[in-house]
């Protein structure tokens, strides 16, 4: 099963400051763990809110507010991909990430295919495995 | 650049554990998966079960602390994440602005972060991430 692993916004990650090379040293070690266990699929950092934009759904209305979000406690600040067997060995596995400083990170399941029931026609899945093949070829190409 | 599109459904903070999507949404948002992939901007796509089945861990001094969900103090929580390749933020917001969501929904765009955006004494520390991003597959 996969999990999406998030890491949390904080005053810092929203102030765009840079982590210390102590940290990014202890990350890269972490994260090539987990890579070699097989775990990691893929991570990623995302800039600051200030950056980014939220768009809000009413009927055909939409409202677009720029960042920054002052609701700094819920906002995502970088996440990983993770193949594991358990959340427990999901919450094994971030128990050892190198982080001190009141750091919150979310482990949260993805949908996979099985999950599903009856409402995913046999057409839908189709669909839906074609663009999972086509997306892949879209990072290939980046 | 990148760009991840965060979806933010009403009241998912509280969906109990099992909760599956709306069948009919499902249909809408597979069509508007398609027109994401037939623009060839489409990279990336999950959907994520309710948070009353995730855990939290927070991190204090070193020790981390384990909390099992549903988090009562949340009053939004990350349903499911697009990530595109566009060529703006203006672009990523229009193709935000598409998306099937109901009422009082949220789509949070935000940028993620390039090897050429760190200064070059972090980029040293990065070295062969890019790598590790793309090496394991399922």
């Amino acid at each position: 099963m996969r999990f999406l692993v998030i890491v949390k916004a904080s005053k810092d990650s929203e102030a765009g400051k840079m982590p210390s090379t102590e940290l990014l040293t202890a990350m890269g070690k972490y994260n090539e763990e987990l890579v070699k266990a097989g775990v990691m699929l893929a991570g990623e950092g995302l800039a600051p809110s200030s950056k980014g934009a939220r768009v809000k759904f009413d009927g055909a209305k939409r409202t677009v507010t720029d960042g920054p979000f002052a609701e700094t406690k819920e906002l995502v600040a970088g996440y990983w991909v993770w193949k594991v067997k358990s959340k427990q060995e999901a919450v094994d596995w971030l128990k050892r990430a190198p982080f001190d400083g009141g750091e919150e990170v979310e482990i949260r399941q993805i949908f996979e295919m099985e999950d599903f029931g009856q409402e995913m026609t046999p057409e839908l899945r189709k669909q839906e495995a074609s663009q999972m093949k086509r997306a892949e070829e879209n990072r290939k190409q980046k | 650049m990148r760009f991840m599109m965060l979806v933010i459904p009403k009241g998912y903070e509280s969906a109990g554990p099992g909760t599956t999507p709306d069948p009919e949404l499902v249909k809408k948002m597979m069509k508007y998966n398609e027109s994401l992939q037939k623009a060839g901007v489409l990279l990336a796509l999950d959907g994520l079960h309710p948070p009353s089945m995730g855990a939290r861990v927070t991190f204090s001094a070193g020790k981390p602390k384990v909390t099992d969900g549903p988090f009562a103090e949340a009053k939004e929580v990350v349903g499911g994440y697009w990530m595109i390749q566009v060529k703006s933020k203006a672009e990523a917001v229009e193709w935000a602005s598409r998306a099937p969501m109901g009422d009082n929904e949220i789509v949070e765009v935000r940028q993620v972060q390039e090897f050429g955006d760190f200064p070059p004494e972090i980029q040293k520390s990065l070295e062969g991430f890019s790598e590790m991003q793309n090496a394991p597959k399922k």
